[in-house]
């Protein structure tokens, strides 16, 4: 690891520890509206770190699959939120627990285990890779895939699969349906399912272990196809593992928050920023960009009071991480066709 | 020895290449002429093993290309496409060091990178991004990548390598290709360059429309007469070698 990869890995580290020191120690007096810092009482501390695992864990899910996504589609717009995974894994799960609350499918063993696995996470996960087969396949113009078309293809199958999720979610009785509105809008539970948890650090330590193995091929996958394939990268071998790795994360982070939007494709790009283009280094700095960020944005929504509680997480991340995709998007290299398939 | 036998190419019902046989020993230079659109592209992805024929086959050292892993095809046959790209930023170092992926032998490795960097005389360049140098200098960057990719005696197939290099450089690149040449390897380089062609390959192949309609030495394969009625252009041999006399 070079000079520049290895501080910036140790200032992503810092920002993590900092991060999650604040997410423990803030708090908010609801009568002044002041913020105060000061160690919590047990019960509350159980509360808060609850609440740290699920932000590092659903961080570090996105933050990876965004680098997948980014890397494998050669496109810096792409993440599991823009590109409809995240919505994919929501209708997934969705149509799971309706298939099981409703239709009695759960009487059937092989049925519930697929429907119900991990917490909704199994179902999620084929949700996912069947938007990302469909997006990558309307993303295509002129038989290459165009960035610009593949997020407009993401954005519009995330909506139609929004739709179909408050659909299911309609058939559904009101007994059944949980909290899921606040889950939509993406959420920190303090108190994360162990199923979903567990489930999602197990895909995790996998896709990274995969990831960082295929760390040098990712660099090599950026070049053409041609150029690929001749440098000796199995490009479809290595396509079908990372996305793969890519919608499970993406359903692991939403079976565990909820759909948030944008932590995965900021965090890569803080992780260049930081450390270069080379996927060997970056593979570890995404994973703990994106549970700095999730950690974070938890710590400072602590202090934001919208009048009816927080501000929901998905709305903190979507309002600073918005401006930073269209800074993307405007920019010299996208504008100069650099990024392009 | 690289053994072409019936080649033939369909993109969907479009026929690409058709029934092409051909050889070479190791230790030349081939240029692949013809006009646009004439399969030289084609041909070329097809020697690189980077597309399965239709029909026929395609031989290194008797080994069917297309049927070989990544890995192991590309510690012997390395590939230039005419458009390079990438979608990273790294320095042009960086960029030549994947030629040596599959390798992965660390110390052999930083010397053939050094080397390959020299031969491209890019040794000025190699801190900088791959994305702030000229056309020019990017095409000698992937030259030097694939220079750098595996032994002196592999296959190169270069898919006009020399179209935004100026004169002098495109000697600097064909010297380091003909002598690549002379230590053993076979370079297959598709070229519009007749001129070019006529002074340093040592076999002419010529396609027309998806077929090899002549090969040989470049003095019998490029006459005037015959690129007179192929390109509608005014050649003359003379002991210079084949020029261009036609003015617009």
């Amino acid at each position: 690891m070079s000079k520049r990869q290895l501080s910036g890995v140790v200032i992503l580290a810092v920002l993590l520890v900092l991060g999650v020191v604040a997410r423990l120690l803030i708090s908010r007096d609801p009568t002044t509206g002041g913020v105060h810092f000061n160690w919590p009482d047990e019960n509350i501390f159980v509360l808060r770190f609850g609440a740290v695992r699920s932000a590092l864990v659903g961080g570090a899910c996105l933050g990876l699959s965004g680098l997948l996504l980014q890397a494998l589609l050669r496109n810096p717009l792409a993440s599991p939120f823009i590109l409809g995974l995240s919505a994919g894994a929501g209708l997934g799960a969705m149509i799971a627990a309706w298939s099981v609350s409703v239709v009695g499918a759960g009487s059937v063993g092989w049925i519930a285990f697929v429907a119900q696995g991990a917490d909704g996470v199994i179902p999620g996960t084929v949700g996912s890779l069947a938007v990302l087969v469909l997006v990558y396949a309307l993303g295509r113009r002129g038989g290459r895939l165009d960035p610009l078309t593949l997020v407009l293809a993401g954005t519009v199958v995330a909506t139609i699969c929004g739709a179909l999720t408050l659909l299911v979610q309609s058939l559904m009785p009101p007994a059944s349906r949980g909290d899921s509105w606040m889950w939509f809008m993406g959420q920190v539970p303090e108190l994360p399912s162990s199923g979903a948890m567990w489930t999602a650090i197990v895909l995790l330590c996998a896709s990274f272990a995969a990831s960082f193995r295929s760390g040098a091929a990712l660099d090599v996958a950026n070049t053409g196809d041609d150029e690929a394939e001749s440098l000796g990268v199995s490009l479809r071998t290595l396509r079908i593992l990372l996305f793969i790795c890519a919608g499970a994360l993406a359903s692991a982070s939403v079976a565990l928050c909820g759909p948030i939007a944008f932590v995965g494709f900021v965090a890569p790009h803080l992780s260049r920023l930081l450390i270069g283009s080379r996927h060997r280094a970056l593979v570890p700095a995404s994973v703990i960009a994106g549970a700095a960020i999730l950690v974070w944005a938890d710590a400072v929504r602590q202090s934001i009071d919208v009048g009816a509680g927080r501000l929901p997480i998905g709305v903190l991340t979507a309002l600073i991480g918005g401006p930073v995709f269209l800074m993307v998007m405007r920019s010299r290299r996208m504008r100069a066709g650099e990024w392009s398939c | 020895m690289l053994k072409i036998d019936s080649l033939s190419f369909q993109y969907g019902r479009r026929s690409a290449l058709k029934e092409l046989t051909a050889s070479s020993n190791a230790g030349k230079v081939v240029a692949l002429v013809g006009r646009n659109g004439s399969g030289k592209s084609t041909l070329l992805r097809l020697i690189a093993g980077l597309a399965h024929p239709s029909v026929g086959s395609v031989l290194w050292r008797g080994e069917h290309l297309a049927r070989m892993a990544p890995s192991r095809r590309a510690l012997e046959v390395s590939y230039v496409s005419q458009r390079p790209t990438l979608s990273i930023d790294l320095t042009v170092q960086e960029m030549i060091a994947l030629g040596r992926f599959a390798a992965r032998t660390r110390l052999d490795s930083i010397l053939r990178i050094d080397q390959a960097i020299d031969l491209m005389g890019l040794d000025g360049l190699k801190e900088r991004s791959f994305h702030e140098i000229s056309a020019g200098e990017q095409q000698r960057c992937v030259i030097a990548r694939a220079l750098a990719q595996h032994e002196s005696n592999g296959l190169l197939a270069l898919d006009e390598p020399f179209s935004n290099l100026d004169p002098g450089e495109t000697m600097r690149v064909f010297g380091a290709l003909k002598q690549r040449a002379q230590a053993g390897a076979l370079v297959v380089v598709a070229m519009h360059d007749l001129s070019l062609v006529d002074r340093v390959a040592e076999t002419v192949w010529w396609l027309e429309q998806g077929q090899l309609v002549a090969a040989g030495v470049p003095a019998d394969v490029l006459t005037p007469a015959k690129l007179q009625e192929v390109f509608h252009c005014e050649f003359i041999r003379g002991p210079q070698g084949l020029t261009l006399t036609s003015r617009v």
